[in-house]
């Protein structure tokens, strides 16, 4: 009894250790990182008054609502191409994760292959992306659709594929068995399972390249990006603001209706 | 009717798994293979319908040997050999007679079977299935909404849709209660009597395999230790499979 009880101590004690220490390292992280980059540590106490500067100038008021049609205008394109972006890049990154998902059982090296691609595609910052394009396609809209497009290829086909490896071969074996060709068993097995996790993925994917085409469009030149940086370097600090404000309009917007089409989605499929 | 003949498979060039294996169904007959876990029961069920590659030996379907065929060749036997499994492998986001008529996939061309473009006989041939194995009024639910004896016999029916000479069950009750169990051997046991259909089946239970088999092959690492009727199945042979 006496030993168990000193050995259940001890398991608890070492677990407490063990979770402050990580704290502690935690802590060390910071003070090393200030230390090296030489912050001084009081210039927290700035911080409120940079929010004030803030919000005195980027407070939309006054006369801004003479702004409001463009900024609505611009606002609206610029969802209209992180949709397309993402509904174009979705049926490219549905194609390469089925044909490069390792329990689809075709060619090895084309699937690794895929998942290099896309690791690449991904890992290349977007605003290297909208850089790289606008040397090439020059200052427009079209910059902006391939920049949230390549990003989200790379994305998706990721997560599509780890969605596909993970619904395991019990089933597409049963289906080859049955003498089924891969296409059939795609279309008859993969997609219907997998359909709802999949257009969950698009889902937040066109809720990231909404929020992503702003700064694309302060890079490219085009849209509600450049309105800001427009209104920004002129001055009219009230009217940057109100292009934030509604940035974030349609960002909590789209979130709303995403969980809204998340709920009938998942409804239906159970009926 | 299906008589494998030296059949031998390497796991990974290590462990021998299959070892000459060689054994025969007939037609019209229940034939249980039985033995240990990881034995190579599971390996011999999936090397006849070359779901796994084997290492070497003959497969003969009939006249045909099955490790000989190309792709196509494979696809048409494919559908002739019906198969069922222990966690049933139906696609549950599916309902049931859509998962019935998934065993008409390998005699359709690609496209229709992409579509899911069959025709009014197919789809009565498919309730009437349903209907026999006790499923008429499932047919339109969710196979994720039935119990497991309930998703057995959707497979059963399946594979049935396939018109086969000869059902694989990969320990088909493995995963049932009882009452599951009873039905659906008898449902397979009927079919040997009644259509002439061949059973290869893998058992855990012995004595299952002693009520309804007519023919056991005991299986011990890879090797076949015991094959005969199953009235010859001796309690010394049981102990020599499971030694």
């Amino acid at each position: 009894m006496l030993q168990k009880q000193t050995t259940s101590t001890r398991f608890f004690r070492t677990k407490l250790t063990k979770a402050l220490a990580l704290v502690a390292g935690i802590i060390v992280l910071y003070i090393v990182a200030a230390l090296t980059l030489g912050y001084d540590l009081t210039s927290f106490g700035a911080i409120s008054q940079g929010f004030a500067w803030l919000f005195h100038y980027f407070m939309p008021t006054g006369n801004v609502l003479q702004f409001l049609g463009a900024i609505v205008t611009q606002i609206f394109r610029t969802f209209l191409i992180a949709v397309c972006a993402t509904t174009v890049a979705s049926v490219f990154a549905i194609v390469l994760a089925l044909v490069g998902a390792k329990n689809a059982g075709l060619i090895p090296v084309i699937g690794i292959f895929i998942k290099g691609l896309a690791s690449f595609l991904r890992n290349i910052p977007l605003a290297a992306w909208a850089l790289i394009l606008v040397f090439s396609f020059k200052q427009n809209e079209l910059t902006g659709f391939l920049a949230l497009f390549f990003m989200s290829l790379g994305f998706l086909t990721r997560a599509f594929i780890e969605t596909i490896e993970d619904y395991g071969t019990d089933t597409i074996k049963a289906l080859e068995a049955t003498g089924a060709t891969y296409p059939q068993i795609v279309c008859q097995a993969i997609l219907p399972a997998l359909a709802v996790p999949l257009c969950e993925w698009v889902l937040y994917m066109i809720e990231n390249n909404i929020r992503d085409a702003v700064l694309v469009g302060l890079i490219t030149g085009s849209g509600i990006g450049f309105l800001f940086d427009l209104y920004f370097k002129s001055l009219r600090y009230n009217a940057a603001g109100l292009v934030v404000l509604g940035v974030v309009v349609l960002v909590i917007a789209w979130e709303i209706l995403s969980i809204q089409l998340k709920k009938r989605i998942e409804h239906h499929a159970k009926d | 009717m299906l008589t494998v003949k030296n059949l031998t498979k390497t796991y990974n060039g290590s462990k021998r798994s299959l070892e000459m294996v060689t054994f025969t169904v007939r037609p019209g007959e229940m034939t249980a293979i039985i033995g240990p876990s990881g034995a190579g029961k599971t390996t011999i069920l999936r090397s006849i319908n070359q779901l796994i590659p084997d290492d070497s030996g003959e497969i003969f379907l009939d006249d045909q040997d099955i490790r000989q065929l190309n792709k196509q060749g494979l696809r048409r036997v494919r559908h002739r050999i019906g198969m069922i499994f222990q966690n049933y492998n139906l696609v549950d986001q599916l309902t049931a007679i859509e998962n019935v008529l998934h065993g008409r996939l390998g005699a359709k061309s690609a496209l229709a079977g992409m579509l899911s473009l069959y025709s009014r006989e197919e789809k009565q041939e498919a309730l009437d299935l349903l209907g026999e194995m006790g499923l008429a009024d499932f047919a339109y639910k969710r196979c994720s909404d039935l119990s497991g004896g309930q998703k057995q016999r959707v497979g059963i029916a399946r594979a049935l849709m396939q018109h086969p000479k000869i059902i694989l069950c990969d320990e088909p009750i493995a995963s049932l209660d009882p009452k599951s169990t009873t039905l659906v051997m008898d449902i397979l046991k009927k079919l040997t009597t009644t259509q002439d259909i061949s059973i290869l089946i893998n058992l855990h239970q012995v004595d299952i395999a002693k009520t309804y088999a007519d023919h056991i092959v005991g299986i011990n690492q890879g090797l076949v230790v015991f094959d005969n009727d199953a009235a010859a199945l001796s309690d010394e042979a049981i102990q020599e499979i499971y030694a």
